[in-house]
């Protein structure tokens, strides 16, 4: 019984490391923050607001502002209650 | 009966051959030699036909929302810029050394059907392994997705969509 409980737990082990092999959390030793600064550079003349490029973009800068938002309120007024997150959502800039 | 045996006779002969030249040890393996013309249009063709009959079948879901570009775009940017590059980026230690070269994506939009079968099934003595058994369906398509829009990204663009932020967990779904 001892060796069966020692083989389960090994195999417990064994399957739950290749689950999380490619867990995307298993990133974030090289995860970098995106460069949302670049985005004012951009010319937005050429920018088509229904490219699905372009709404990455904005989302992931918005997500990223949106999170920063959501740090600074966490320091004087908890976790963002009576925060509005539909309208953090909206992209900044078109 | 005779021209018969003269064949029978010449294909005995030409399998002969090919089975000892096999054993020889004498063709080649290293990746710094190149096929043959020959070798190369047979490998080419056999891998070619059979992605596309395999890939065929495949049906696709709709690849423009920009949540898959935020979900593949930073898979890509981990699993494959070493072989397959990314904007403002032309060669590797990989893209020089393998064989054959993996195909630079960042030049052109390949048919989304044989990219989502690649990814999940990889190619045999290719390098491309098999994302299939760590990464469901879903995941690949999103991969697909970011591929469809890669060559027409700036760095900046790149590198935006493809952040996975510490906050980011990485499922945009």
């Amino acid at each position: 019984m001892k060796t069966f409980n020692k083989l389960l737990i090994a195999v417990t082990l064994i399957a739950a490391s290749g689950a999380q092999a490619h867990d995307p959390s298993m990133h974030k030793e090289k995860a970098e923050k995106a460069d949302c600064a670049a985005m004012k550079g951009m010319d937005h003349s050429k920018m088509d607001a229904n490219d699905p490029v372009m709404q990455a973009m904005m989302k992931k800068c918005a997500e990223q502002m949106q999170h920063g938002e959501h740090a600074g309120h966490g320091e004087h007024a908890g976790h963002g209650e009576g925060h509005d997150h539909g309208a953090a959502q909206e992209p900044q800039e078109k | 009966m005779k021209i018969i045996k003269t064949l029978l006779l010449a294909v005995l002969i030409a399998a002969g051959g090919l089975i000892a030249f096999v054993y020889s040890g004498s063709y080649p393996m290293g990746a710094d030699v190149p096929h043959t013309k020959f070798t190369h249009w047979l490998l080419e063709t056999l891998r070619d036909r059979s992605i596309d009959k395999a890939a065929s079948q495949i049906a696709m879901p709709a690849l423009d929302d920009p949540e898959l570009l935020l979900s593949g775009g930073p898979d890509y940017n981990e699993m494959c810029t070493g072989c397959h590059l990314k904007p403002g980026k032309d060669e590797s230690d990989f893209t020089l050394g393998l064989y054959p070269t993996p195909p630079n994506l960042t030049d052109k939009a390949g048919d989304p059907r044989r990219q989502f079968w690649v990814i999940k099934h990889g190619i045999k003595a290719s390098g491309m392994p098999a994302w299939g058994p760590t990464h469901d369906d879903q995941r690949i398509w999103a991969m697909v997705a970011f591929l469809q829009k890669l060559p027409e990204l700036t760095p900046q663009q790149y590198q935006i969509i493809t952040a996975r932020d510490e906050e980011d967990s990485g499922h945009h779904h």
